[in-house]
């Protein structure tokens, strides 16, 4: 069994971001009402998905392709609160009230 | 350094947008032959004719104070999100979560402040900026750790002084 560093690190990073991709599923599921899932998708969109590329991106060693992956998540921070925020502000407005795990 | 007047800085900006332009064209093409690199300057002018025309060069959208501040700011954004993540990680396996709703105030004097506010909020997982009125937003927090570490208000300090 012979690792370099280098595919040591990727795999350490995959997994981490596979973890948070995971943990943010679950909360996708678990979490009770609309805004509390848009907190857990909002973990898969930056943490997982930074994790992956970062792992891509040392995997690939420094060239064009690690720069263009260096691109998705520099668009993924503009974009992903804007749909959170669009999703929130909307079920805000029809009327959607926040429920807790203990009701006051 | 003469204290700059309005057109010069308007023409910084306009030289600093084509560069930036240009580079992201050069990362997602790559090609260094001379003809494509003036099919490359031609598309770049005509993105940046429209940009002119929907009025995106503006002081108000696009500072350009901000841009050499942008790299360490990003670096403590990644920080946070790191942190802040952890700690919606362990809520969502240990089922200890409460969620609430807070109110936060924001002191950023332009509108590209406010909104850098507002997306670095909703960035952060465990805290969504549901809606913005003037000055004060309405966060949904995913427990009380979160919102008061909303509530010291670091992360507006931060962005405030961002734009100084």
């Amino acid at each position: 069994m012979s690792y370099n560093y280098i595919e040591l690190i990727t795999l350490i990073l995959l997994v981490i971001g596979c973890f948070f991709i995971l943990s943010g599923s679950l909360g996708l599921i678990k979490l009770p009402d609309v805004f509390s899932r848009i907190h857990a998708a909002g973990l898969i969109d930056t943490l997982g998905s930074g994790f992956i590329v970062l792992a891509l991106i040392i995997y690939s060693g420094f060239s064009l392709l690690s720069l263009k992956l260096l691109l998705i998540p520099i668009f993924l921070i503009f974009t992903s609160p804007v749909t959170g925020h669009a999703i929130a502000l909307f079920a805000h407005e029809s009327g959607h009230k926040p429920k807790g795990k203990n009701k006051k | 350094m003469a204290k700059p007047n309005k057109d010069s800085l308007k023409t910084l900006s306009f030289i600093t947008y084509f560069i930036i332009l240009f580079v992201f064209w050069f990362i997602l093409s790559g090609y260094l032959k001379t003809l494509l690199l003036f099919f490359g300057v031609i598309s770049v002018l005509f993105v940046f004719w429209m940009s002119y025309r929907a009025k995106a060069l503006e002081e108000d959208s696009f500072p350009l104070k901000i841009i050499l501040r942008l790299p360490f700011y990003w670096i403590w954004l990644f920080k946070e999100i790191f942190k802040s993540g952890i700690t919606t990680t362990a809520l969502i396996w240990n089922g200890k979560y409460s969620p609430q709703l807070i109110t936060v105030k924001a002191s950023q004097k332009n509108r590209t402040g406010i909104a850098n506010y507002a997306n670095a909020i909703t960035l952060t997982p465990g805290t969504v900026t549901i809606e913005v009125d003037k000055k004060i937003f309405l966060v949904h927090a995913l427990s009380k750790k979160l919102s008061e570490d909303l509530q010291t208000d670091d992360m507006n300090k931060v962005i405030t002084d961002l734009d100084k």
